[in-house]
């Protein structure tokens, strides 16, 4: 066989490899975000609760900042707030160092449940609502206890998409 | 409107129902507007166990919520955006590994591309694409029959998916309009019938250099 004819035997068995295998060319010459300096917009750590503690003027900063600034930054007004709502020095002091930094803290040597990790069966909103309202039965649960859809005993856990 | 607008609107809601004079109506409405950037929203972040390996994590993050049925397989992930988990293995709120996730392609062709977990070359904010090999690639799904890959050890998806989240906001916002008191029972899902774009990762947990872990989920674009 010449070299041309190996060269299109193997790009034949390439593109057909390519056809059949959900690996994708590895070639990534293409991504635009090669060797730019990136600059985050949105940060994600816990289920929001954060975000409602800082101040309308200082949510850009929030959302660009990182956790490890959280505590020097933020804490003291999640405090105030948590203060102005009703609960006491101890309780407010607790909870802000709960939420502060705003990151998602997991033990992987205990069953992961929301706060440890979070599943995404967990029902973090009225999670929430109860440790927003106490014993308010009226307000303390949204009664939406689970998704609509069931998710999957297998990867990628999630739902299939509602389709047309 | 983002999940972080929804969940803040959730919080300033509470907070105004019980203190109404500590937060101004404009707080509500300066929320509900954030949505702006879909594609680099996030919607929420999930770490877990994984249910079928007791020696894997699985992490997962969506964008870009409220995806409607009849756009389902035309909501594309953008090329310019960088995905990012960031994991804290050492308790100081600083990350210590990123697992690093972008798109190249266009419509219906797009390709997810996984790097880490591996240290990051900068810290904080401003983010880089780290140096060396793909873990693992992906062809975006864009249907309901998810393309799932596996390559050293992580397994990977990225496409639309029903959006995980279940919230009846719109009884929410009943009750923080005044016009009812109580959430009704039982409630209706808001998000039920909607889509997101999803990125999961199934790994090794040994990859991640500790059993106790701080994770979260950042989005980033070029400098400008």
């Amino acid at each position: 066989m010449t070299r041309i004819a190996k060269l299109a035997a193997l790009a034949v068995v390439g593109a057909l490899l390519g056809c059949q295998s959900p690996y994708a060319p590895r070639d990534i010459a293409m991504s635009v975000l090669m060797n730019k300096t990136l600059q985050q917009e949105d940060r994600f750590g816990l289920p929001a609760i954060a975000t409602v503690f800082i101040p309308t003027t200082l949510k850009d900063a929030y959302n660009l900042g990182s956790p490890s600034g959280d505590v020097a930054n933020f804490k003291s007004l999640i405090v105030a707030k948590l203060m102005a709502f009703g609960q006491d020095a101890a309780s407010a002091n607790a909870l802000a160092s709960a939420l502060a930094p705003d990151i998602q803290p997991v033990d992987l040597s205990q069953p992961s449940a929301f706060l440890n990790g979070r599943k995404p069966a967990d029902d973090v909103i009225t999670g929430e609502l109860h440790l927003i309202f106490g014993s308010n039965a009226a307000l303390n649960d949204d009664h939406v206890d689970a998704n609509d859809t069931p998710f999957l005993t297998t990867f990628p856990y999630l739902a299939g998409p509602h389709v047309q | 409107m983002s999940r972080k607008a929804v969940l803040s609107l959730l919080l300033a809601g509470a907070v105004a129902i019980g203190v109404t004079r500590l937060i101004s109506a404009s707080d509500h409405k300066d929320s509900m507007l954030l949505a702006g950037d879909p594609a680099a929203d996030i919607a929420d972040v999930y770490t877990f166990s994984s249910p079928t390996n007791p020696a894997n994590t699985v992490l997962a993050m969506t964008v870009s919520g409220f995806i409607p049925p009849s756009e389902a397989s035309t909501t594309f992930f953008d090329p310019n955006v960088l995905y990012q988990w960031k994991i804290d293995n050492n308790g100081d709120a600083v990350e210590d590994l990123v697992i690093q996730a972008f798109v190249t392609g266009t419509g219906g062709h797009q390709v997810m591309h996984f790097r880490g977990p591996a240290a990051p070359s900068d810290i904080g904010a401003t983010d880089r694409i780290i140096d060396g090999a793909e873990t693992a690639t992906v062809a975006v799904s864009n249907t309901p029959t998810p393309v799932v890959a596996s390559r050293n050890g992580m397994t990977v998806f990225a496409g639309v998916r029903d959006d995980p989240f279940f919230f009846d906001l719109v009884q929410f916002k009943h009750i923080i309009a005044g016009e009812a008191t109580s959430f009704r029972s039982p409630g209706i899902d808001t998000f039920a019938g909607t889509n997101v774009l999803a990125i999961v990762v199934e790994l090794p947990s040994s990859q991640l250099g500790n059993s106790k872990l701080g994770v979260w989920g950042t989005t980033s674009r070029p400098q400008l």
